[in-house]
């Protein structure tokens, strides 16, 4: 009686303290593991077998105990929490590369607008200086102008003299044809 | 936003809900991400953009096509002008050839 007051207290005990290391002399054997035999474990220690026991198992003394469920502890944590910090680093790089993306495809329109428009400025500057120089050569050519205009009513004034000799000449003919015939 | 707390089961290990845990703050931050993106509007006003630049391509090649006609324009009226030039320097001797007719 004393030995299952004694084991209901060291359950007790091991009941705060899971997860500690289990050998076969620890105080917690006798609260996790059953006895084979049902003998004093302190009279035979030479024939202790540590056999599993299954929580919530009601004790004689009508004390319910429950043990938690550890899970296996997984090999390299470390590297798992580093991969998976490594992939959401990954993941918020994409994210963000496509707007960075979208800027640089902006950018480079951009670029190569502004390179067609220096293309265009540099055809209007010639297109410009171009103009001005033969709007000046035009501006130097005017006095040939003038001249070919003078030219042009001496020409017409030549032409209307022209025709006055040509009628003179023609009624000079006529007045000798009749002087002759008289 | 940001995802509810999950609550404490009874029987649950502290490792799941750990792991519950770390799920939910890397759902946070992805959400975050996506929200920051969003509310900056890039998307649209850089596609907009995009878009805009596409329309106005065909015109400024259209602009440059005009001008570069305009330059060759500009290199035959230079052509026209030294020829002009080259006959202009007759008319004097005409012009000195009719006042002696008309005198």
């Amino acid at each position: 009686m004393a030995d299952r007051e004694r084991e209901t207290g060291s359950m007790e005990n091991s009941n705060s303290s899971a997860g500690q290391a289990l050998g076969p002399n620890s105080a917690t054997d006798t609260a996790l593991f059953g006895q084979i035999r049902g003998s004093d474990p302190g009279t035979d220690a030479d024939s202790y077998m540590p056999v599993p026991k299954k929580p919530g198992i009601h004790n004689e003394s009508g004390v319910e105990t429950a043990e938690e469920a550890v899970e296996p502890a997984e090999p390299d944590i470390n590297e798992l929490c580093r991969d998976m910090f490594d992939k959401m680093a990954v993941f918020l790089q994409g994210e963000l590369t496509a707007t960075c993306e979208d800027y640089k495809l902006v950018e480079n329109m951009n670029k190569l607008t502004s390179l067609k428009y220096m293309e265009m400025k540099d055809i209007s500057i010639n297109i410009s200086r171009n103009l001005k120089d033969l709007n000046q050569k035009y501006a130097g050519l005017q006095p040939y102008l003038d001249q070919i205009s003078q030219i042009e009513e001496q020409v017409t004034a030549l032409e209307q003299a022209a025709y006055k000799l040509d009628t003179y000449s023609k009624k000079l003919e006529a007045k000798f044809k009749k002087l002759e015939k008289r | 936003m940001a995802s509810p707390e999950p609550q404490p089961r009874f029987g649950q290990s502290v490792k799941g809900l750990l792991s519950e845990k770390v799920s939910a703050c890397s759902g946070d931050v992805i959400a975050l991400t996506r929200q920051v993106l969003k509310g900056s509007r890039s998307q649209e006003l850089l596609g907009q953009a995009a878009r805009n630049m596409v329309m106005q391509e065909d015109t400024i090649l259209h602009s440059e096509d005009s001008l570069r006609k305009m330059a060759i324009i500009t290199t035959h009226l230079q052509y026209q002008q030294e020829a002009i030039q080259k006959n202009v320097e007759h008319s004097k001797n005409l012009q000195d050839q009719l006042k002696h007719l008309l005198k």
